[in-house]
């Protein structure tokens, strides 16, 4: 029973933290359902971490002499009823402000289920849990996302998250006695750990360039689907799980970790900037040693800052703040960079469109009609990577024809996805900058240790 | 620290930067990093445009290709810069008429020059062939002989009429309306060959 109560409480975290990108890869689908823009979708993602980041702390505090248990199931609740919430918005303002919601609440149900776990199992276990279920859903969670919007829809995402928190409701309760008895004692308070907050932060900044670029790439630049996206993306999480028989092999300490972590992750990053192609087998490697660097980073990180401090839902909340304050500084730091890029990106791809039009060995005609329904398209979706396949869609060509019409509709999607693959790729270098950043943070905690 | 701990400490962070030197060198071995859109041709070293079409329609469509190129290198910039600079819509400047203009001029000089500029007879025989003529005129020009046509009208003379005559901002604005265009361009044609004739017959 004290299991299961502690698997569904450790479900709910990694269900909270999957949402700070689960939208990922439904937000073009979003976009499209709501009618808004891509500046104001972006706000689904923004405002869930923003208000995670800000609440996380004040939730610890809030925890200071009250029920551990029944706040942890009033925010579970909270975070149900908004996920609900968010499955059935009618527009993007109730969906941003659902997602606030859930956010509060989820940060109440996160800071909360960690004093759970602890009460529940031990203090090292029910951190180690905590921290698993956290990394694992930072992971997994634009996979889960795409695959639901690709089978279902986006609303599904949020759909079958309120079952698992319903469940959880009961399952923080059942630790009543045991939470009640742990916050009677007055534990010792212990200073909260900077530095290695401030690794978290920029190093989930860095991972913004793979948990949500990377996908964005994938959806709106090179033209995949959600569930292939989901799929690709998938090599994350996996290589994420390798990491812990890769640490127990070779028992290096966390310092070396975290250090070889960042590595990876920057390393990783810099292979998504330097892609040879939008072939998806080139992304695997990349995604594998963010994968890899993500598995070694978080969970050590965060067991650093929480490891014995007094109390655990404050150093906690300190953490979830500091990785979330992370994923806004990144998308705030990189989604001008990218969108910026992506503008000055249109030109030379215009360019080369025209180029192929005007060269290819078809009939007057035939690159006029060409030319008039790609204007058309690039006027329709303005901002965005176009899709030029409705301009083919719409003629048609002689038998003769058809070959070279195909060829050129193959060369000028190329051209696209180049132009895409070019535009992201700043944005990546300064996700692998952060991730530098994090690394000589890393450095300096350690020479200021060894004085 | 023992050697045996340093070691360990040692050996993930060297994993780590022989994993990511591998992907990376791998990666740039086979592009990575040159991964970008089709430059654009330097539109004053172009190639010489070529054409699935033949007759009218292949000569127009040479001409137009190579005239932009002209005039895109008179002006600076690439021939797709000013092509889509021209399918904008709005007014167009003096500037890029006149370029415009100049550009199909040198067409015209570079296409005589390469000997591909059809006969005025080959041209003649097709413009009438497509026209609205009633059977009886037909019949009266195809009955004209090509040596008399090639020896009043010459392909390249007619051309520079035309493009000198043509409205090229009407012609720009009438670019999405194949009708209005084809009109334009027929009335510009015929006026070329009637001042040709003219010409003729005031000299001789």
């Amino acid at each position: 029973m004290r299991r299961a109560a502690a698997a569904l409480l450790a479900l709910t975290v990694g269900c909270v933290l999957a949402d700070s990108a689960v939208v990922t890869l439904a937000l073009p689908e979003i976009l499209e359902r709501l009618h808004t823009t891509v500046g104001q979708v972006a706000w689904v993602l923004i405002a869930f971490n923003l208000v995670l980041a800000v609440v996380a702390r004040p939730a610890a505090w809030f925890y200071k002499g009250h029920n551990a248990a029944v706040l942890c199931a009033i925010g579970i609740a909270v975070f149900a009823g908004a996920s609900a919430l968010c499955a059935v918005a009618g527009s993007l303002d109730v969906l941003i402000i659902a997602r606030s919601v859930q956010a509060v609440g989820g940060a109440f149900a996160v800071v909360g289920s960690l004093q759970l776990l602890v009460a529940e199992l031990t203090e090292r276990r029910g951190t180690a849990w905590w921290i698993a279920a956290g990394v694992f859903g930072t992971a997994i969670g634009p996979m889960a996302g795409g695959l639901l919007t690709d089978a279902f829809s986006w609303r599904s995402i949020f759909i079958v998250q309120v079952p698992i928190a319903v469940l959880a409701i009961p399952a923080a309760l059942v630790t009543h006695r045991k939470s009640v008895q742990s916050v009677a004692d007055d534990p010792p308070r212990h200073r909260v750990l900077i530095q290695p907050n401030i690794a978290l932060a920029l190093l989930s900044a860095a991972l913004t360039a793979a948990l949500f670029l990377f996908v964005l790439l994938l959806v709106d630049g090179w033209r995949r689907s959600p569930a292939v996206a989901a799929l690709t993306v998938s090599a994350i999480p996996l290589a994420a799980l390798f990491s812990r028989p890769l640490v127990r092999t070779l028992r290096a300490g966390p310092l070396a970790e975290t250090t070889s972590g960042c590595l990876l992750i920057a390393g990783g990053l810099t292979g998504l900037a330097l892609l040879p192609s939008a072939d998806l087998a080139w992304t695997i490697a990349p995604q594998a040693l963010v994968g890899l660097g993500l598995g070694l980073t978080l969970d050590p990180l965060t067991l650093r800052a929480m490891d014995g401090r007094m109390p655990y839902s404050l150093h906690g909340g300190w953490t979830i703040a500091a990785r979330h304050a992370g994923v806004v500084l990144g998308l705030a730091i990189l989604t001008p960079v990218f969108t910026a890029d992506l503008r000055s990106a249109q030109p030379p791809a215009k360019n080369a469109i025209t180029a192929l039009v005007l060269n290819a060995p078809l009939t007057p005609e035939d690159k006029i009609s060409i030319a008039r329904g790609l204007a058309d398209q690039l006027k329709q979706q303005s901002g965005r990577v176009p899709d030029l396949d409705p301009a083919f869609e719409k003629l048609s060509f002689s038998p003769a024809e058809k070959p070279v019409a195909a060829e050129l509709e193959r060369d000028l999607n190329l051209q696209l996805q180049k132009a895409a693959t070019h535009a992201f790729r700043n944005a990546f270098l300064v996700g692998a900058a952060l991730a530098v950043a994090a690394l000589l943070s890393l450095i300096t905690l350690r020479r200021r240790s060894a004085q | 620290m023992s050697a045996v701990t340093r070691l360990r400490a040692g050996a993930l962070p060297a994993l780590a930067a022989v994993l990511v030197g591998g992907v990376l060198t791998v990666q740039i071995a086979h592009g990575g990093g040159r991964y970008s859109p089709l430059r654009p041709a330097n539109s004053c070293i172009a190639p010489p445009a070529t054409s699935v079409s033949t007759g009218i329609d292949g000569l127009t469509e040479q001409l137009v290709l190579t005239g932009l190129d002209a005039a895109a290198c008179q002006i600076g910039m690439s021939r797709e810069e000013f092509a889509l600079l021209l399918a904008e819509p709005g007014t167009h400047t003096d500037a890029q008429i006149n370029a415009l203009r100049s550009g199909l001029l040198t067409a015209v000089d570079s296409l005589k020059a390469a000997g591909q500029l059809p006969r005025a007879s080959q041209l003649a025989r097709e413009a009438v062939d497509a026209s609205n003529l009633s059977g009886f005129r037909k019949t009266a020009i195809r009955a004209i002989p090509d040596s008399l046509i090639d020896k009043t009208l010459t392909t390249d003379d007619i051309l520079r009429r035309t493009i000198n005559d043509l409205d090229l901002r009407a012609m720009l604005a009438n670019l999405s309306n194949r009708h209005d265009l084809t009109v334009q361009v027929d009335a510009a044609v015929t006026k070329a060959v009637q001042e040709r004739l003219a010409d003729l017959l005031h000299c001789c």
